[in-house]
């Protein structure tokens, strides 16, 4: 890069040039050493966008410095061709949060411009990363509907398709369905199963290669150059692939475990998916004689929704039920189909199909089934007729069995891994943790938290197999789901470039889980286009930053390895760390773990947070105007900031923010630095950690509470109070508390006293 | 690039709740033009108004910030608010919309300054409160609000008030005369990710929704909301008391053949998470959730336990017959427990009517003919011939998670339409 | 033609009768659509005088407890007041099943048939439809409190004597000789063709 020119543009507009005296704006500006500073009643009219675009095209600025409002409004007018323009926020928190043409106010808003000012020394425009060459294939691990799905989708959309089957056949699971439950208008009826059609539409795709028998031994690499292994019958291949989208699916609950409802104790007890394979154009021959099934009873979650076999409710298992009522009634009129449950579910418009059923004639009741003898007479206890009924007479009985995930293969032996604790396999949340409560009344008590199993290591091998530091398996929730954990972003798994659909991600029928195929691939083709033009992936999408690590200064400690929330960081053999660029995504984890701040971005780094905190001008002890720091999470705590300016909300006049990309990038020396430079406390604003936690980049927030629990002995070394440094969580919504918990904060520090360092 | 590179084609994405947002920004991610119309004056739809999701109880605006920083980042989506298709014509690969806007009476030099507002005397009806407060005939729609644009009533449109507003701008940037506009534009392909209204409680007689606590469960999400119009307390409408008795009434209009047939999948879920928002607030509060079935469905049943597991939270399965004005004003609900056959009338403090979703197009004269059922959801995709899809709750009842899975989809669905055009 | 009821054998719970039920009571194929929300019980306004109530009763139904139901005095106490047809979501004809339900019952000789209070009612009202062709308030309730033996008809006489002349002051009731309409003939007639009918289609 050339000459690194800064210039500020203070804006007046807003009401900044009623509260601030803007010519010392410009002082301040000026002796933190800007080239010039301009000013502007309006920067954001087409005449001030203009008077920054001339000075551009002039070569008189690389770094403007817009002072005015905040960064999260305007970004497309101040947005620059090869220019990286800072942002000094002067009105959502200055001006609209403190009182005017008072002398804190004028203070806050003249660190506003010496730390943009800060920033612009350091910041350097990023370098994308694309070295090498760029796959575009998508690879597809599990060959049944989803599977099957997804490669076509991909095909459609003009990329190439690998296929992957563990078994001899395509097909999956839903090869075996008679039919398929509807999700079409009307709704109502069972409709003709359509693998075999897709299959042969696979077949026929000259952009899909079909590998039956094969399974994933060796994922290496990265997105847009996964390189994988793939084995059939002993024999490995080798293909170089640009994203990986998993469907491995789901397999029926073990019935054996269900001996408490008759499985095992008369062929006649059978399984929902063993039903499927007696289904056929006529009348159901039972198993043990032949005879026509005239009667027949449905057992409801059949080992899900029950804490001693499947926590989870299994989704589709209603739906299967009334699907096989209706497909026996209309093969045979003369069948009585029953089905007992203790919810109904069939949410959405499957409520049309359980009424389709119930015109049948198909009978539902609300019980729990207690027991199912050999001679295959039900007893249930009736919840709303309150009695225990035996159901006798039946010819068959069906236990409608769950979903559970394939997020491992079961068919083949786990591996062997060196240190089980450094894999990060599972998440810790207990998603029945109790809710936050007020507290209970008088004389009740609250309940314990059901207990929930040990995550632990799934039994069978990884699907995958990736060569990644942090072990081979694909992240999963609770209950082995391959989930992500955000509501609104339910493509973010912990793996970038891999993505997974289906029921290995929770359990969903084939309606939802055709529409799933084609969401996944879609995600998948947007990471093969983005990376190899060195763009990160979601949630900083299109960042083209990315962490630089000096290995002469690293000390292989491994933090970063084994704390980056995606894997990205593998070691090396001579164990230094080794960043895998299109895994990242840029939320500086990596950067906050490192002890010896050898981890960078280029428009990102610890220095860079230090330096900017450093330009605030600290007042002298017996100014008695305490200073604290601020870092807060941009996607959270700031945008709360900056909406407590929009309403107006006030507080402390002693805070200097610094917008950080998440908790996780904030090192504790950053604490550190700034108590040793003066500051009198330091916040980090960031979100929800623990059980349901809510941070983007999955545990920057958890990290930054873990990390500055530790910084207690650096302060007993610098002989300070451990309150002067808080993790506070701050959430969006939280415009209207924000603003109290600084000044409680500031309240507490003048309590304690200032920091005897100032002046050092 | 596949098939010789993404065509000029641009996509068009009908609507600007999570379902639209979503389609849109994933669109653009992948590398192509973007339209994206919303109809009011902010993004952000439904979801925007809910105070958090089931079953992370997380706030919705978490998850839109980052769309809005995706939006703002990528110079290939342009959104236009205030904006609906009036016209359609054409194929796939090749469909020319017309886009009607209606005034907005704030143009793009606008900085939010809000010295407009300060102008505004007269009030009008909160859209982003369900109209349970009012605001100024000047107002930006809420702290969240993308783009951070003010909005002037047309209710004050040549008054002198208008004028005054007008005045009050020192960045020329209200504009009274602002018409209706329309104007085309060529796209490949269409979502319609049109989303939803909240079923008209006033349908259900029975239900008294007209007593000042009898509320729906989209008005409950507000007076949870710290924005909302009892700045988070859950309190009385009828005189802001604490509401620490509340009822909460499933399937009130969803599975009815009197109302919605259809179930609308979120209510139950809901409802736990208002039974959570009474219970996070109040230690003496009870709770009483009357249901028929409690949908919660794959995980989510975890959420179902957690409040099953509260002393002070009460399943009670029954679809209430109906609810009165008790006498000292409050709403007794009264019907059959259906467990213990107990015929009930017990009075609360709070009702809360689980109003299903009913689609946005139901009702409506679209303006192209589109593949709907008979409650008015749009079929997802129809033929491969069709270049036109739907996305979220336009497509049929769901969650959030699933709005978003179905607008990912969509979203391929439309490049492979503009790729293979 | 009602086809005849399965035999229980003793069985409290019997897998056939739900589906008897279903294809031999009016509207008994429409019972299927319950879903136990409970809205037509809670809607009933003198559901508590009923032994069930009708969502159980279509309960007790589905779960085969063919004397429960059939001895039961819940279609006997409806009223036809058309709550619960209106508020079921389901579309149930509640009313219909329940007084088809009746019938049924008391041809099959069901004791609580003959013996409950609206059964002796509706046999009282319908002897005073046939006699004048139209209900005369003293004759009928004569002949219903009669029905319970003459000592308790004395008593209940007595008892609703305020009422009585509460509808005499208001000219809802009058003494002297009863008002007949003047087509009573004609009207015997249509009643006789309905029972013949009736009972030519259930096969008497």
């Amino acid at each position: 890069m050339s000459e690194r020119k800064i210039g500020v543009y203070t804006c007046g507009g807003c009401g900044i040039a009623d509260a601030l005296d803007m010519d010392q704006l410009e002082a301040a500006a000026k002796e933190q050493k800007a080239g010039f500073c301009k000013s502007h009643d309006c920067l954001c009219s087409d005449e001030g966008v203009a008077l920054i675009a001339a000075d551009v095209a002039a070569g008189e600025v690389t770094h403007p410095i817009v002072a005015a409002c905040s960064p999260r409004v305007m970004e497309d007018k101040f947005r620059f061709d090869g220019v990286e323009t800072i942002r000094a926020n002067l009105r959502e928190m200055v001006v609209w949060s403190h009182p005017a043409n008072d002398e804190d106010t004028q203070m806050l808003g003249d660190d506003q411009v010496r730390m943009a000012i800060a920033q612009a020394k350091k910041s350097m425009p990023p370098e994308p990363w694309t070295e090498g060459a760029f796959s575009e294939t998508v690879l597809v691990v599990g060959g049944g509907y989803v599977g099957l799905t997804a490669a076509l989708e991909a095909a459609a959309a003009g990329h190439q398709a690998i296929l992957v089957e563990r078994s001899d056949a395509l097909g999956g699971m839903s090869a075996k369905w008679s039919k398929v439950m509807p999700h079409l208008p009307p709704y109502r009826d069972p409709q003709e199963n359509p693998v075999a059609g897709l299959i042969a539409k696979v077949e026929a795709s000259d952009k899909i290669t079909v590998m039956t028998d094969t399974i994933v031994t060796k994922t290496n690499g990265m997105p847009g150059k996964f390189e994988v292994e793939l084995t059939r019958a002993g024999t490995p291949s080798a293909e170089t692939v640009g994203a990986i989208v998993v469907a491995t699916g789901w397999r029926p609950y073990d019935a054996t475990k269900l001996g408490h409802l008759g499985y095992g104790a008369s062929p006649d007890v059978v399984t929902n998916v063993e039903l499927e394979g007696l289904l056929g154009d006529g009348p159901v021959a039972r198993k043990s004689d032949g005879k026509a099934v005239k009667t027949v009873a449905f057992v409801q979650c059949a080992g899900s929704r029950d804490p001693a076999h499947l926590p989870y409710c299994s989704s589709v298992c209603c739906g299967t039920s009334i699907k096989h009522a209706i497909q026996m009634v209309d093969a045979d009129p003369e069948v009585m189909a029953y089905i007992i449950f203790d919810e109904l579910r069939t949410p959405g418009t499957a409520e049309e199909f359980y009424r389709s059923a119930q015109e049948k004639g198909v009978i539902f009741v609300k019980g729990k089934v207690e027991k199912v003898d050999g001679d295959l007479t039900v007893t249930y206890h009736d919840a709303l007729l309150g009695d225990d009924i035996p159901m006798a007479g039946l010819d068959m009985v069906v236990l409608a069995t769950g979903m559970v995930p394939n997020s491992t293969n079961v068919e083949a032996p786990a591996l062997e891994l060196e240190d089980e604790k450094l894999v990060p396999l599972k998440d810790d949340i207990n998603p029945a943790a109790p809710i936050a409560v007020a507290g209970y009344k008088e004389g009740v008590d609250a309940p314990e938290a059901p207990a929930r199993p040990e995550p632990s290591m799934p039994e069978g091998a990884p699907i995958l197999n990736l060569q990644y530091r942090q072990g081979p398996h694909i992240p999963m929730l609770a209950d082995g789901f391959a989930d992500s954990h955000y509501i609104c972003f339910p493509y973010e798994t912990r793996r970038s470039g891999i993505y997974t659909c289906g029921p290995v991600r929770r359990p969903m029928d084939m309606g939802e889980a055709g529409q799933d195929a084609a969401g996944a691939v879609l995600k998948a083709i947007q990471a093969i286009r983005n990376v190899k033009q060195g763009k990160g992936l979601h949630p900083r999408s299109g960042d083209l930053s990315y962490p630089k690590i000096d290995l002469n200064a690293c000390t292989k400690c491994r933090r970063c390895t084994v704390e980056c929330p995606f894997g990205a960081i593998d070691e090396r053999e001579d164990d230094y760390p080794q960043v895998n660029p299109s895994r990242c995504r840029r939320c500086g984890t990596c950067m906050g773990a490192c002890p010896v701040r050898t981890i960078s971005f280029d428009n990102y780094s610890v220095a860079m947070i230090n330096d900017m905190a450093k330009a605030v001008e600290i007042p002298d002890e017996f100014d008695e105007k305490p200073r604290v720091l601020i870092l807060a999470c941009r996607n959270d705590a700031y945008p709360a900031l900056d909406m407590a300016g929009i309403q107006r909300e006030t507080y402390s006049a002693m805070v200097r923010v610094i917008p950080v990309r998440c908790l996780g990038s904030v090192s504790m020396l950053n604490a550190s630095d700034a108590l040793s430079t003066g500051y009198d406390g330091v916040i980090l604003m960031g979100c929800k950690s623990g059980d349901d936690y809510q941070c983007h980049f999955v545990k920057g927030s958890g990290l930054a509470t873990e990390r500055m629990g530790k910084i207690e002995e650096t302060l007993k070394s610098m002989m300070l109070e451990k309150e002067r440094v808080q993790t506070m969580e701050v959430s969006i919504a939280d415009s209207k508390k924000v603003g109290k918990l600084i000044d409680d904060f500031v309240a507490t520090i003048d309590e304690i006293g200032l920091n005897p360092f100032k002046g050092f | 690039m596949p098939n010789g590179g993404p065509n000029s084609q641009a996509i068009l994405v009908v609507g600007g709740g999570i379902a639209g947002i979503s389609a849109a920004v994933e669109t653009a991610e992948a590398g192509y033009d973007v339209i994206l119309l919303e109809s009011s004056p902010v993004l952000g739809g439904r979801v925007s108004r809910l105070n958090r999701y089931f079953p992370k109880l997380c706030h919705p605006t978490c998850g839109l910030e980052i769309n809005y920083q995706r939006i703002r980042g990528n110079p290939r989506l342009k959104m236009f608010t205030m904006a609906t298709v009036a016209g359609v014509s054409g194929e796939k690969g090749n469909y020319t919309v017309t886009v009607k806007t209606t005034p907005r009476h704030v143009n793009a030099k606008c900085t939010a300054c809000g010295d407009c507002a300060a102008a505004a005397t007269s009030e009008v009806p909160d859209a982003s409160n369900y109209g349970l407060t009012t605001k100024k005939a000047a107002y930006l729609p809420h702290e969240h609000a993308f783009p951070m644009r003010y909005v002037i009533d047309p209710s004050v449109i040549g008054t002198p008030e208008a004028d005054a507003i007008k005045a009050a701008c020192k960045y020329d940037a209200v504009d009274l005369d602002e018409t209706e506009q329309t104007f085309d534009v060529t796209v490949g392909a269409i979502i319609w990710a049109t989303g939803w209204r909240p079923y008209d409680a006033k349908n259900l007689t029975a239900y008294s929704y007209e007593l000042p606590d009898v509320i729906n469960n989209v008005e409950m999400e507000r007076l949870a909301a710290h924005d909302g119009p009892t700045d988070g307390k859950i309190l009385r409408p009828s005189n802001g008391e604490e509401a620490k008795r509340v009822a909460l009434i499933q399937c009130a209009g969803s599975r009815d053949h009197n109302h919605l047939a259809y179930c609308s999948r979120i209510c139950c879920l809901a409802s736990l998470k208002h039974a959570a928002y009474v219970r996070e607030q109040y230690a003496d509060a009870d709770v009483d959730i009357y249901y028929i079935d409690i949908r919660a469905h794959d995980k989510l049943e975890a959420f179902h336990q957690k409040l099953k597991n509260d002393p002070q939270v009460t399943f009670h399965k029954s679809k209430p017959a109906a609810i009165v004005e008790g006498p000292d004003g409050r709403p007794v609900v009264k019907g059959e427990d259906t467990v213990t056959r107990d015929v009930y009338a017990r009075d609360y403090d709070l009702v809360v009517l689980a109003t299903g979703m009913e689609p946005s197009t139901a009702g409506f004269d679209l303006p192209v003919t589109l593949s709907q059922d008979d409650y008015g959801f749009i079929v997802p995709h129809v033929e491969d011939t069709d270049g036109m899809f739907s996305a979220g709750v336009a497509q049929g009842p769901l969650d959030v998670s699933m709005s978003v899975q179905s607008a990912t989809a969509a979203a391929l669905k439309a490049i492979q339409a503009v790729d293979g055009a | 033609m009602t086809a005849p009821l399965p035999e229980s054998n003793g069985k409290k719970y019997d897998l056939g009768f739900a589906r008897w039920v279903y294809e031999n009571v009016d509207g008994g194929d429409k019972l299927s659509m319950c879903m136990q929300c409970g809205a037509c019980s809670g809607s009933c306004p003198i559901g508590t005088e009923m032994d069930h109530g009708p969502r159980k009763l279509f309960m007790m139904i589905r779960a085969g407890m063919k004397e429960d139901v059939l001895k039961s005095n819940t279609m006997f106490n409806c009223t036809s007041c058309y709550n619960c047809v209106v508020r079921c979501p389901r579309k149930v004809p509640v009313t219909y099943i329940l007084q088809d339900l009746g019938r049924v019952a008391q041809r099959l000789g069901y004791a609580e048939a003959k013996e409950t209070d609206n059964a002796r009612f509706a046999k009282a009202f319908f002897w005073s439809t046939r006699k004048f062709g139209r209900t005369d308030e003293r004759l009928f309730s004569a002949k219903y409190y009669l029905s319970f033996g003459v000592g308790e008809a004395i008593k209940m006489a007595k008892a609703n004597m305020p009422v009585a002349r509460s509808l005499m002051k208001a000219k809802r009731m009058h003494l002297g000789m009863p008002h007949k309409i003047k087509g009573v003939k004609e009207l015997n007639a249509i009643l006789d063709k309905a029972e013949e009918i009736e009972k030519r289609e259930q096969g008497v």
